[in-house]
């Protein structure tokens, strides 16, 4: 046990820190994601307060993942958490239509944010597996992403419950951190 | 030295192993008692009594008494254990270690009660997680019907505009629909909240009152879903057997569940705005500290949580 421990430990000390922040509107599937990230139990989810972290080992990296409450009532406390930020994960949930202006708005004014300049930015578009989720194309085009042009993106099409395409994402985030 | 310890846990365990049927021989024949007889006699009633009796069975390695015991344990995850059935497990138990019911009729009774006990509480966690995967649905009107007495029971001077509306936050739901909050935790969490507000209404409009404070207020719903998630893990892990052995001799029902969660739930609150947290960021870190507490009360063989809540300030 000691002897394992001891192997263990001297294998994960070259591996790099990295932070990404988890972002989005309440009920888009941040925790869930956190947890298929972290190979956990995803059916005991429960909304957030405050935050979640856990850390991730992945292509050589130590990815600390912050995952912050989306409730309106939490938004405002976002700010505190972007500092020193090396990958901005950004989830939407893709099936709830009516809240597309929603959390289009709440993604302008991150990406407005000085702390969060240059910060390359991934988004999810979650719950695929849902019959009237939207596609990532529709979704790009809705947040006009295209016009996105002070930091690298990609809009991943992803099912956290089932975790299609999330490695996908997590092999991009790793592969940006690499250029850098 | 981690090294040494694990060493030295092995070399304990397998001493203790090879042991333990020479000590119970001995104090068999010394006491003319065997052992599911000398906790009987010997232990306070309750979590002290009845975790010996469980320790008891789970070590034995006579094959008819393992049999029995996973039998009864699929029956539990059947939902269909009851009273009749616990009475022919402990007569069973009896005749394998030919116990004398003439002379021993007492240690009968006991040893029944701690078998419903011990089963009753597998069972619940079987009652429990079926709850727990139900996922609330707004097409379901038994579901509906829930939701809308929860708002009456807390808010009963202001009626519901609509069953979508912004009201909903008021008592800490996140947005203008309850249904996608429930997640992981499914009608449990609502049922326990229901609960909360139905049978303990002045505490929970207490607790609902201090949620709304303007600087130390939380999301009084949201808050109970996540007691829910923390009730079901202490159940599920065992811990919370203390609670439940010294709370009733009968089979342990989800009514005994709930009242555990609103126990939780009031407590969480007390600590809550003892800690005076600057905000709902600082929640992760109270929760943590309040699990640790409980967790800690539950050590205690006399552990017992009763719903007898006294309304302090707003």
């Amino acid at each position: 046990m000691g002897l394992l421990s001891l192997l263990r430990k001297l294998k994960s000390a070259p591996d790099q820190e990295l932070r990404i922040l988890l972002l989005g509107l309440d009920n888009a599937g941040k925790t869930t994601l956190l947890k298929k990230l972290a190979s956990e139990d995803i059916t005991q989810t429960t909304p957030t307060q405050g935050f979640n972290i856990k850390s991730v080992q992945s292509d050589g990296f130590k990815l600390n993942v912050w995952d912050i409450g989306g409730q309106r009532k939490i938004r405002p406390y976002w700010r505190n958490y972007f500092e020193n930020t090396d990958v901005l994960i950004y989830v939407i949930d893709s099936g709830d239509r009516k809240r597309f202006e929603e959390t289009g708005q709440e993604l302008g004014e991150i990406l407005s944010e000085e702390k969060l300049a240059g910060v390359p930015v991934l988004i999810f578009a979650n719950k695929q597996d849902l019959f009237n989720a939207a596609p990532a194309s529709e979704i790009a085009e809705g947040l006009q992403l295209h016009t996105i042009r002070d930091r690298t993106w990609q809009i991943q099409a992803c099912s956290a419950t089932s975790g299609e395409g999330v490695k996908d994402g997590l092999d991009w985030v790793c592969k940006n951190l690499k250029k850098k | 030295m981690r090294l040494s310890i694990g060493i030295l846990s092995m070399i304990w365990n397998s001493l203790y192993w090879w042991m333990r049927p020479l000590v119970k021989w001995l104090l068999r024949r010394t006491t003319k008692l065997c052992e599911l007889q000398r906790i009987c006699y010997g232990e306070y009633r309750g979590a002290q009594r009845t975790c010996g009796v469980e320790y008891s069975l789970l070590q034995s390695r006579v094959p008819e008494i393992q049999k029995c015991m996973k039998y009864t344990d699929s029956k539990c995850q059947e939902r269909s254990l009851n009273h009749d059935y616990i009475c022919y497990a402990a007569f069973t138990i009896v005749k394998i270690k030919k116990i004398n019911t003439q002379v021993h009729k007492k240690f009968c009774n006991t040893l029944t009660e701690c078998m419903t006990q011990i089963w009753g509480y597998r069972q619940l966690m079987a009652d429990v997680e079926v709850m727990r995967r139900q996922s609330y649905s707004a097409e379901n009107p038994d579901h509906e019907e829930k939701l809308l007495r929860l708002w009456t029971a807390l808010v009963p001077d202001d009626p519901l505009e609509a069953r979508v509306t912004k009201q909903w936050t008021s008592i800490g739901f996140q947005g203008s629909d309850p249904q996608t909050d429930f997640r992981g935790m499914g009608i449990l969490g609502l049922e326990n909240l229901l609960f909360f507000a139905e049978q303990y209404t002045s505490a929970a409009r207490h607790v609902l009152s201090r949620s709304q404070h303007p600087i130390y207020g939380y999301s009084f719903a949201i808050f109970g879903i996540n007691v829910t998630a923390m009730a079901c893990d202490l159940l599920k892990s065992g811990e919370a057997k203390i609670h439940f052995y010294n709370a009733s001799k009968r089979f342990p029902t989800l009514h005994n569940f709930h009242q555990f969660y609103c126990y939780l739930f009031f407590s969480f609150d007390e600590l809550w705005r003892m800690e005076k947290p600057q905000n709902m960021m600082e929640f992760s870190r109270i929760r943590d500290k309040f699990e640790a507490q409980v967790k800690l009360k539950l050590k205690n063989p006399m552990a017992y949580f009763q719903c007898n809540f006294v309304l302090e300030n707003v």
